[in-house]
């Protein structure tokens, strides 16, 4: 479904990515791990046209999309929920929820959408006209993935879920991921809880300095003497 | 009464300014030439051309919106650099730019665009004003209110209230940040021509009346913080009731120094602004 091949992508004159191929399957749920500045974010932000590509190709359905805009690819189905949450803090939950949808025309739909995604996560709707910068920081990532979701993606890019929330709040995210998978939408993660991201994906990339350096489904990684000890504690 | 049509054009100058920096993190010294411009406008269609006065101040805010539009979409879109330092640089010449092409057209006398009101004062009991000021302070609030439903209820606003809080986050949800940033320009633009062709009539028309317009619009801006039209709008008000009252009870020759009193007392005090938004950290 989504083909990156030998991508490579540079901040300036640092390159953050180098030869980069990855590949995700419909209804699959792929995860990036590695350490901090391997190029995770990076990849994510590469693929919904944050950023230029230096080198390399992005495929989506059989279309190249490399140098699309956010909002073309956005309109062509892969929404990015991205790191650190970022709710628009003096919108309301509503409002955001609604940015989210900013694309759609199909009002009525829309507004079905919303009561769906109140009905799973009730917390939301008590909070629906409350300016998000005020709500807990579970309570955020829980709006900031409601709010990809919006768009009715075929494909989601998630970075982070879980950064900076208790173990608990992080249970909850988690089962709400597993939620979107279940309904088909297709999910690229980065995820910096290894063994959390083994556990719950098909297929798994490690990425190391700006390369893929292993790969494989997530039981294969978890055995890996490699990613064990640089990534699992032993 | 005098203080609170001044202030209702105040807060649309206000506003526009806070706009433009808000959203697109420009310091917009060409303000107060959008406003000299508006003036210049309603004064070339009323005394000039013979247009009716009510069409030419929306002609002059129309033409105020597009040259804003133009500018942004032919200067500010092309720079290679969004550092601060080289826009103000860039800002400050198409400032200076803008008032000697008035300058140029309009030569150096003052101006005075005749308006259809009677010079009569309308009286109510002890209070007297002039049909003028009274069409002026409806207007602004008219429009003031038409600004607060765009900014709060409209796609647009929404879109724009995103980019201003995250411009990242608003292109991931699909807003183009060109268009909004060549809406913005227009917007703010326009609310400066039109407070300049309401206020035209009023004052005389001249080519630097846009600087202190530019000076005021900046002491508004940080009265209300950085960013917020609600703190423009409230700003507005109490810098020309300041003048006002000022000027009525300690001495008409300070009138604009008050305003700058202002400035200095709400940095030393309170330098985030009167209603600066709350912030969360983390």
């Amino acid at each position: 479904m989504l083909k990156l091949e030998n991508l490579t992508v540079c901040y300036g004159a640092v390159t953050a990515l180098r030869d980069v191929s990855i590949a995700v399957g419909e209804g699959e749920l792929v995860t990036l791990i590695g350490a901090n500045g391997a190029g995770k974010t990076t990849t994510l932000k590469a693929i919904s046209g944050m950023l230029p590509l230096a080198a390399g190709t992005i495929t989506f359905d059989g279309r190249k999309i490399g140098g699309a805009t956010p909002r073309q690819i956005l309109a062509l189905g892969i929404a990015h929920c991205p790191e650190g949450r970022r709710v628009l803090p003096q919108l309301t939950v509503r409002e955001n929820l609604e940015m989210g949808a900013f694309l759609r025309h199909d009002h009525a739909v829309v507004r079905s959408d919303m009561e769906r995604i109140f009905v799973k996560l009730p917390r939301l709707r008590e909070r629906v006209m409350q300016v998000a910068g005020t709500l807990s920081g579970g309570e955020q990532q829980m709006l900031a993935i409601a709010r990809s979701l919006m768009s009715r993606p075929r494909m989601i890019l998630l970075d982070e879920p879980s950064l900076g929330l208790a173990p608990n709040i992080t249970e909850i995210i988690f089962e709400i991921i597993d939620d979107i998978r279940r309904d088909g939408t297709t999910v690229l993660m980065v995820e910096q809880n290894a063994l959390a991201a083994l556990d719950m994906c098909d297929r798994c990339y490690l990425l190391e300095t700006g390369r893929v350096v292993q790969s494989g489904t997530g039981d294969q990684m978890l055995d890996d003497a490699h990613v064990r000890r640089a990534y699992l504690g032993g | 009464m005098n203080g609170v049509m001044l202030g209702s054009t105040y807060a649309l100058l206000g506003i526009g300014l806070t706009l433009v920096f808000g959203i697109m993190r420009i310091v917009n010294f060409t303000h107060g030439e959008f406003y000299a411009l508006g003036a210049y406008m309603a004064y070339l269609f009323v005394a000039q051309l013979g247009v009716n006065f009510f069409a030419a101040i929306l002609l002059a805010t129309a033409i105020g919106m597009i040259v804003g539009a133009a500018l942004e979409f032919f200067i500010l879109r092309r720079l290679k650099t969004t550092d601060i330092d080289s826009v103000m640089l860039l800002m400050i010449g198409l400032w200076i730019a803008m008032q000697n092409t008035e300058q140029l057209i309009w030569g150096g006398v003052a101006k005075l665009i005749p308006s259809p009101f009677a010079q009569q004062p309308l009286v109510f009991g002890p209070v007297s004003v002039s049909p003028l000021k009274v069409f002026v302070l409806v207007t602004a609030i008219v429009l003031l209110i038409a600004f607060h439903l765009l900014i709060n209820h409209t796609r647009l606003g929404l879109a724009m209230r995103s980019t201003f809080q995250d411009r990242d986050v608003a292109s991931l949800m699909g807003v183009n940040v060109g268009t909004i940033y060549m809406a913005t320009f227009a917007l703010g633009s326009g609310l400066a021509a039109v407070a300049g062709a309401l206020l035209g009539p009023i004052f005389l028309v001249s080519p630097t009346m846009g600087d202190l317009a530019s000076l005021k619009a900046f002491a508004i801006v940080i009265l209300g913080g950085l960013g917020s039209t609600v703190g423009a709008t409230i700003g507005g008000f109490v810098l020309a009731l300041v003048e006002e009252f000022g000027s009525g009870y300690v001495s008409a020759d300070f009138r604009d120094a008050f305003s700058f009193l202002v400035i200095v007392a709400v940095l030393i005090l309170r330098p985030q602004g009167l209603f600066a938004p709350k912030e969360r950290v983390g």
